[in-house]
């Protein structure tokens, strides 16, 4: 055996995110983060408002809304946002997670004071009719159709989330169901824009090529003006009740060549102290080819031809899911009996030092690849602030996770990869 | 409007990029090195470009070339496949190795304390390879697998089948990742011949840049590779194209249980060194994107699709330049025709020279964005390595966008984008072949009979004689 080639995680200098945080009067939170290395920067929104926060019967409206954010305004034609950063040689696009909505474009730094209006007029002034409503309903019935009955295992995500929450929202996924998108109406549209879309439900982020006080004051003139309303913003308050029995389900499909399974198991949520542990869980199962479920199930065993573990933080409690796909001729009961002995062995031992070392070091590493991008900067700043509350928390999360020791891996597996807090999801060929 | 809000303002003055100067310098092994510096970050990446790839397979080998270089990283004379990865995520690197059509790639980044001995791994991947049986065992099982999941997915199964039926037994035509068939057949003896025969100095270039100084990388390339030796056998040599003559046609391979119809429009088109590369990207700018053409067509004015777009590869050999989509079985026909209908667009209503400043700012915009990353540079980099263009190309591509004219996006698209194209459809074909059969040429391959192991793209047919005979290098 080659000696094991090493460096401490120590060694990697990430450098802190220099950014300036101000709160506007009418409780818009804009963040700048200035970088003149290339002529380019990057503008995030991000509004804390996504899947679980549908309306009751509209599961999937939160997402159906984000697409309706490109067709104009009272001042603009739909796609001036597409105009605005493709015609010029950058790019946009949005996403909607369980608990956010996030708005971003990457322009040459010339145009960031025009899209930074463009911005602000579809938060002030969004205009939608029948006819770009129903044309985008079917756009986002199409994405259902492509990316959750057309793809392999597309409906496993929605399949999990429905079975491990009882009484949550999260149990609605982010994409809906078609029934729920047809009965959408234009008067949906209206109500969810003034309830969600305010000034003090929002967080402009702005990286790269810009001038901090010149940003900061754009960002004043085009958001400044949009009035708060008085009245408060609706919150889930819902609290799904522990888990006491495992659960578990089969799924048929025609699409699925190889038998898979997930199981999710209940975690806090991405502010608990708990988090940073559990993130080094998932790095200490699933991370690179030297983890855990990889050496085992996939390398050694052969019996899975993929195998993933994700800690998935949300706002709001969120799963920690083991994911498997049989390799050819494996029966799933195998593969699973080897993916419990496993969980099983994060539980009894904590994990080396050595294996520590190595998911810091690859933790670290990410970390120092996130800041590649303008792009990648305004979204981790623009998540930190919405998903977890606080921006400053990305120069703290490597001491946070230098922080966690082996004891600390154990006991979070212990607390949360319980078999009575677990959901399952054997997902077959039909 | 006159409420008192702004209007939309003007955009400031455009500021220029730098892009950073590439150096090179070939070793006393004939090993090309191009290096880099960047130090915005502590990061340093390097790529190994090896001059063979799929495109030199032989028909019944498809595959190999593939296998090859997922078994570098699987063991080489000093460490297990396990330890390898253990090295590579003690030290937070990335090492890859892959195979396209042209050539092979071994890349590696890593922060700046850990390359040098990320790097140290790469040589030894590249250069002392196990390929021991039970790996290629392990590697052809994995194969086997993750082809079972293409074969589920019409959107990838389409794009398999529209190389095929534009290639047939040409080069690119075979199926890279191989078939079951090839796969099976593939012997341990084979890897090593084709790793001993092609990874060589002589027929390789490093790129090299980052946080680092150009001489510390010129070293870091000298001290790893500097003693690696080329074996005294003809380097790799892809046969001449004998490319079968277009013509207009529907494939159907029939799935029944596919979700969705998948449909590629494919057509034959230039290679990358072409003096009308320009004017192609240009034009399938036209046509891709959120705002391109056939977007606009297919998803925002009549809603058929979550996504449509279009894509011209850059290649040694004519690429196959295809128009792609997933829509509902029931308006297979009708995405067919739209989409057909908006690529003749580019000849029946051609974009005008101001249309095209905003197509033409998409491929310059794409381009600067793409060299954000020390990756991204070095990719770019090993873009002109792979197609012999001389370096200082680079910083000229978007000079050479900006120089092309609506005529030549006219002529591009009327020579290659209208006629004698190959329309592949992977779905229900129960839903649609009828109405097809009724004005186009239509052939059907139930889902079951499909053969990408053939150039004729069904079983039963006898396999034209191969291409490359591994003995006619030698």
């Amino acid at each position: 055996m080659t000696a094991l080639p090493t460096i401490s995680a120590s060694a990697i200098h990430v450098s802190p995110f220099l950014y300036v945080d101000r709160t506007l009067a009418n409780g818009l939170r804009a963040i700048v983060i200035p970088d003149r290395r290339v002529p380019s920067a990057a503008i995030n929104v991000a509004y804390r408002v996504g899947g679980k926060d549908d309306p009751a019967g509209r599961s999937g409206f939160a997402h159906l809304f984000e697409h309706l954010m490109f067709k104009g305004t009272s001042r603009t034609a739909p796609e001036t946002i597409d105009r605005l950063t493709e015609d010029v040689g950058g790019f946009n696009n949005a996403f909607t997670t369980e608990d956010i909505t996030n708005y971003y474009e990457v322009i040459p730094s010339n145009h960031l004071e025009r899209l930074l209006w463009a911005e602000a007029d579809r938060l002030a002034s969004l205009t939608v009719n029948e006819a770009n409503f129903a044309t985008e309903r079917e756009v986002v019935i199409g994405e259902y159709d492509q990316r959750i009955l057309a793809e392999p295992y597309g409906l496993l995500d929605e399949l999990v989330n429905r079975e491990a929450y009882r009484v949550h929202p999260y149990r609605r996924g982010v994409i809906g169901s078609p029934a729920e998108l047809n009965a959408a109406a234009l008067d949906d549209v209206v109500a969810f824009h003034a309830t969600y879309y305010r000034p003090d439900n929002a967080v402009v982020v702005v990286a790269g090529d810009c001038d901090v006080e010149e940003t900061f004051g754009w960002i004043e003139r085009y958001f400044g003006r949009i009035p708060t309303p008085s009245s408060p913003i609706p919150r889930v308050r819902v609290v799904e009740p522990p888990q006491t029995q495992e659960r578990s389900f089969t799924h048929r499909a025609a699409n699925a060549p190889l038998p898979a399974l997930e199981e999710a198991y209940h975690i806090p949520e991405a502010a608990h102290p708990d988090a940073p542990a559990l993130e080094v869980l998932e790095a200490v199962l699933g991370a690179g080819r030297s983890s855990r479920l990889y050496t085992t199930l996939v390398y050694e065993r052969q019996l899975v031809t993929s195998a993933w573990a994700s800690a998935d933080l949300r706002q709001q409690p969120g799963l920690f899911g083991l994911r498997i796909t049989c390799a050819r001729g494996i029966a799933l009961a195998d593969a699973r009996w080897a993916l419990h002995e496993e969980v099983e062995r994060v539980c009894s031992e904590p994990p080396s030092e050595l294996e520590l070392e190595r998911v810091r070091t690859q933790i670290a590493s990410a970390l120092v690849r996130a800041r590649q991008t303008n792009n990648g900067v305004a979204m981790a700043l623009a998540r930190a602030t919405t998903e977890r509350g606080d921006p400053a928390v990305v120069n703290t999360d490597l001491e946070r996770y230098l922080a966690v020791s082996g004891a600390d891996v154990q006991r979070v597996a212990r607390t949360y990869l319980r078999v009575e807090n677990r959901t399952a999801i054997e997902y077959l060929p039909a | 409007m006159n409420d008192g809000a702004p209007v939309m303002p003007a955009p400031g003055p455009p500021r220029d990029a730098a892009i950073p100067a590439a150096v090179e310098r070939t070793l006393d092994n004939g090993l090309r090195v191009v290096a880099f510096e960047q130090r915005n970050l502590p990061l340093i990446a390097a790529q190994l470009i090896v001059g063979c790839g799929g495109a030199a397979e032989r028909e019944e080998e498809a595959g190999l070339s593939a296998m090859v270089a997922a078994l570098l990283t699987q063991g080489t004379t000093r460490r297990s496949a396990t330890e390898i990865a253990a090295a590579i995520d003690a030290l937070g690197a990335r090492l890859d190795a892959g195979s396209g059509y042209d050539a092979s790639v071994v890349s590696v980044s890593a922060t700046t304390p850990a390359f040098g001995q990320s790097f140290a791994l790469l040589n030894e991947i590249v250069r002392a390879p196990a390929f021991l049986a039970r790996e290629v065992e392990r590697v052809r099982t994995k194969s086997l697998s993750d082809l079972s999941l293409t074969y589920a997915n019409p959107s990838a199964l389409a794009r398999l089948v529209a190389y095929r039926a534009a290639y047939a037994g040409a080069p690119y035509g075979h199926p890279l990742a191989g078939t079951a068939a090839t796969l099976a057949s593939l012997e341990r003896d084979r890897v090593a011949w084709f790793h001993e025969r092609f990874y060589r100095p002589d027929d390789a270039t490093l790129v090299i840049g980052g946080d680092l100084t150009v001489d510390e990388a010129f070293a870091f390339a000298e001290g790893e590779l500097g003693s690696w030796r080329a074996p005294d056998s003809p380097r790799c040599a892809v046969p001449d194209a004998v490319i079968p003559p277009p013509r207009a046609r529907v494939v159907i391979v029939d799935k029944a249980e596919s979700g969705r119809t998948a449909l590629t429009v494919g057509g034959v088109t230039i290679p990358r060194r072409s003096p009308d590369y320009a004017a192609g990207v240009v034009a399938n700018a036209v046509l891709t994107g959120y705002s391109g053409r056939v977007n606009q067509e297919i998803r925002v004015k009549r809603g058929l699709s979550y996504s449509a777009s279009t894509s011209l590869p850059a290649r040694r050999l004519p690429a196959l330049f295809t128009a792609s989509t997933l829509i509902d079985h029931g308006r297979a026909v009708e995405a067919t025709e739209v989409m057909l209908a908006t690529l003749r667009s580019l000849v029946d209503a051609p974009a005008g020279d101001d249309d095209l400043i905003s197509r033409k700012a998409t491929v310059t915009g794409g381009f600067y964005r793409g060299i954000e990353t020390i990756d991204g540079i070095a990719s770019a980099l090993a873009e002109h390595v792979l197609f012999d263009l001389p370096l200082d190309e680079l910083p000229r591509f978007p000079g050479r966008i900006a120089a092309v004219d609506a005529s030549a996006v006219r002529r591009f698209a009327a020579r290659w984008l209208v006629d004698d194209l190959c329309v592949t459809l992977v779905g229900d074909a129960s839903r649609f072949a009828a109405d097809l059969a009724r004005t186009r040429d239509v052939r059907i391959i139930p889902g079951d009979q499909l053969d990408l192991g053939s150039p004729a793209l069904e079983a039963e047919v006898v396999p034209v004689p191969p291409l490359l005979d591994a003995d006619a290098v030698s």
